[in-house]
């Protein structure tokens, strides 16, 4: 059967894969601290028909090979840890982190993941929580009676009760070398992998990590206009491929009719 | 009679080899650094059939064109492409590999290293961020060289083959290999790109319209062939009486 065959569907996967991560990118383009993701492709192997400089009659070499190339597939995805635009929520436990560095969050299995929404809330026993409940690491409990609690750019917890106002605890955040090499476990939560390394943790504002902006949250770093311009790219790249498959196709039907004469 | 089939026969393998060649580049039309394989051989033979002057068999030539791609602006620190003629290397137990795609990461040691995990070769060996700089204050300067910060870290080891760029074979994953007489040389005009991609350089357009010369290549040799069939056909009959 024709090579052809294979390597265009090789080809209409990947961009089927395309379609995928970029429908995703837009699904979440409201989530915050949502980082978009890029797919980068690779050609497959290639079958060597004749090697670049062989021999092709006496004396003379020939300049370039051939050689058939069978495909593309997908090499990895990777996270684009741009910054996302900050948004003024007026709350004041939004908080957004303005440069690197992750919340630290602690899983009720006692893991700790990663994440850079920052819309905290207060748990039943007034711990600052995710969204989804989880505890921020280093816990922290507001006190009972406290009647305003801000948050500092250095991630200090300042708590204002009838008795004045209290530091009771500061936010670390957490740096990876690699952080493309996090896992997504999803609800805006990511965790660490051998390819990521180890984190490091931090103040805020100190060792290059970002500061803490109260009051903000931090928009997902989707732009809608370059994964439209994607989505379209990888329609009309699927297209094309599809004809690759029309035409090999048409070739054979061709010599079918020719065998059948 | 059999001298006409063995040249439509070789005509039609060529085109089929061709119509693998534009596949693969049609698949590769979003592969980051991909460049795009010439396929000429429909154009020789429909150049030839024009003249009168089948010779049947024409050379199928599949050498690269080393053209830029597009580039693409994706922001992300440690994304580079390369403007101009030149190759960044990237060490693997086999030797070195050549490839135009700079979509590189860091281990979790903190080197730099393709998507693939194998290492990018610095120009005093392997670049290596160290521990408690984050990847966003990495700067790549135009020709190559990285800083972190304030300090120096080690400059991209970028190659150019001049006139042998013909003699590298493709080894897959983006990556092209030389052949051991082949030694690199020193890249001119060449600048680093930071926060792009070089995208494939394949044209789509030119593409389709090859595929639709080499499908109608194809019909005109088996309507050739089926012409042919038949005038043995009636030949052997009349011969028969």
């Amino acid at each position: 059967m024709l090579r052809a065959f294979s390597t265009a569907a090789t080809g209409m996967s990947a961009q089927q894969m395309m379609v995928d991560v970029t429908a995703n990118n837009l699904a979440n383009i409201n989530t915050s601290g949502f980082k978009r993701s890029q797919v980068d492709f690779q050609d497959l192997l290639y079958i060597k028909m004749r090697e670049a400089g062989a021999e092709v009659s006496s004396g003379i070499k020939a300049p370039s090979g051939i050689e058939v190339g069978s495909g593309v597939r997908a090499g990895a995805t990777q996270k684009v840890f741009t910054n996302g635009e900050l948004i003024n929520t007026g709350r004041n436990l939004d908080i957004a982190i303005s440069g690197d560095g992750f919340l630290q969050v602690t899983m009720p299995d006692g893991t700790i993941k990663y994440t850079r929404d920052g819309a905290l809330q207060l748990g039943p026993d007034g711990q600052l929580v995710t969204t989804t409940g989880y505890l921020i690491e280093p816990a922290i409990t507001v006190p009972t009676g406290a009647t305003n609690i801000s948050i500092a750019p250095d991630g200090g917890v300042n708590v204002t009760t009838n008795s004045g106002t209290t530091i009771i605890g500061t936010i670390q955040l957490a740096r990876f070398t690699n952080p493309s090499g996090l896992s997504s476990d999803g609800d805006n939560l990511l965790s660490d992998t051998e390819a990521s390394g180890t984190a490091t943790t931090g103040t805020p504002g100190a060792d290059g990590f970002g500061t803490i902006q109260a009051s903000f949250l931090e928009k997902s770093n989707v732009q809608m206009v370059t994964e439209l311009v994607n989505l379209i790219t990888a329609q009309r790249a699927y297209e094309v491929n599809s004809r690759t498959i029309k035409a090999g196709d048409d070739m054979l039907r061709n010599s079918i009719q020719i065998a059948s004469v | 009679m059999s001298d006409m089939n063995a040249q439509i026969s070789s005509a039609v393998s060529g085109l089929t080899r061709e119509l693998d060649i534009i596949a693969n580049n049609l698949a590769n039309i979003s592969t980051v650094g991909y460049k795009r394989k010439c396929n000429t051989f429909s154009k020789i033979l429909s150049a030839q059939e024009s003249q009168q002057n089948s010779a049947g068999e024409a050379e199928l030539k599949s050498a690269f064109d080393f053209s830029d791609g597009n580039f693409i602006q994706s922001g992300r620190t440690l994304d580079l492409a390369l403007c101009g003629k030149g190759f960044f290397v990237v060490e693997t137990a086999e030797g070195p590999l050549y490839t135009r795609n700079g979509s590189f990461d860091l281990n979790k040691n903190g080197q730099l290293v393709d998507s693939q995990g194998r290492t990018v070769a610095g120009a005093n060996g392997p670049i290596t961020i160290p521990q408690g700089i984050s990847v966003s204050q990495i700067n790549v300067a135009s020709d190559g060289s990285i800083t972190a910060g304030e300090n120096i870290i080690g400059k991209l080891k970028i190659v150019d083959f001049k006139d042998k760029e013909n003699e590298l074979t493709a080894a897959g994953l983006n990556c092209y290999s030389a052949p051991k007489e082949v030694q690199p040389g020193k890249p001119e005009n060449v600048i680093v790109k930071q926060g792009y991609l070089e995208g494939s350089n394949v044209q789509m357009v030119e593409e389709l319209v090859d595929m639709i010369m080499v499908s109608r290549l194809y019909e005109a040799n088996m309507k050739f062939l089926s012409v042919g069939s038949e005038n043995t056909k009636s030949l052997i009959n009349v011969a028969m009486g």
